[in-house]
């Protein structure tokens, strides 16, 4: 219906997932489960469509033998996003 | 999250929940405070007390290489235990903000500029105090600022007022108005940070 929106960005969980990268430099796995409320499976999947596009960047690292992921947004990711908030205004306020 | 089609609107208030779901860490902030505070409190009130002593005994030589020691075990300690703070710190962080990105950076600066005005004030034959006491005051300012938060600037600006009282005395009294200004420009604001709610 809304088809000038990013059809990679305008889904529930992968807009609150790059919404809150662009608030931040980097967030925790963890944190996006804990924010979202939503199953670490359906988040992987997603994390993984925003990374194939390269709108995110999933970086994997050790904290006291336990795997810990962080994501941090993309340069390609920030403009995708600022593109779809300004087709979102004019859905909102057509002129 | 169920799956259906948003509409605008429903976009917008994901965007808008997101963002303001982000909290600034005061806690973690405030640490950083009451370390260097206190390190840099007890350096100054402990050097007004050697300056004393040598002046007593008239012993003027020993003033500077004994006042630079005291600043360099203070300085050195403080640096060691933030190496561990800032790996015990990152390991636990599930967020890493552009704000606090922002403010590191403007400390790192200020850290830069620590190192040089000391410097070029032993060059110049100067005593330090007053122009680090203004480079604390830029950082402490413009960090209360962005984290708007009002303890912090004025925190900030007592070290202005520091900078300039400090110019007007002389000897071990510098390093008596030194620690004061640490005492209420960082010790005091980090307090407030520790107790603020995020």
């Amino acid at each position: 219906m809304y088809k000038d929106l990013d059809p990679l960005i305008h889904s529930q969980l992968r807009l609150a997932i790059i919404s809150m990268l662009v608030a931040s430099e980097k967030v925790d796995f963890t944190h996006i489960q804990e924010e979202t409320q939503a199953a670490a499976g359906n988040i992987s999947i997603q994390i993984k469509k925003l990374q194939e596009a390269g709108y995110i960047h999933v970086e994997k690292t050790f904290k006291d033998n336990y795997p810990k992921t962080m994501v941090s947004i993309t340069k390609k990711g920030a403009k995708a996003f600022e593109a779809y908030v300004r087709e979102l205004q004019k859905y909102i306020n057509p002129k | 999250m169920e799956k259906h089609e948003l509409s605008p609107e429903e976009s917008l208030t994901i965007i808008r929940q997101s963002i303001a779901n982000f909290k600034m860490n005061f806690k973690e902030y405030a640490m950083y405070f009451l370390l260097w505070g206190w390190m840099l409190t007890f350096a100054s009130f402990s050097n007004f007390i050697i300056l004393r002593i040598l002046h007593a005994r008239e012993a003027y030589e020993l003033m500077g290489p004994l006042s630079l020691g005291n600043w360099g075990v203070f300085g050195l300690t403080g640096f060691i235990i933030q190496l561990f703070m800032d790996r015990k710190i990152s390991r636990n962080k599930k967020v890493h903000s552009h704000l606090e990105g922002y403010i590191r950076n403007i400390w790192m600066v200020a850290a830069i500029g620590f190192f040089v005005g000391t410097f070029v004030c032993f060059q110049l034959n100067i005593d330090p105090p007053p122009i680090m006491l203004l480079i604390a005051g830029v950082a402490t300012t413009t960090s209360g600022v962005m984290i708007k938060f009002k303890p912090v600037i004025v925190g900030g600006i007592v070290f202005f007022v520091f900078s300039i009282a400090t110019s007007f005395v002389h000897n071990e009294y510098i390093a008596l108005l030194t620690g004061a200004a640490i005492l209420l420009g960082y010790v005091i604001p980090g307090y407030y940070l520790k107790s603020a709610k995020e």
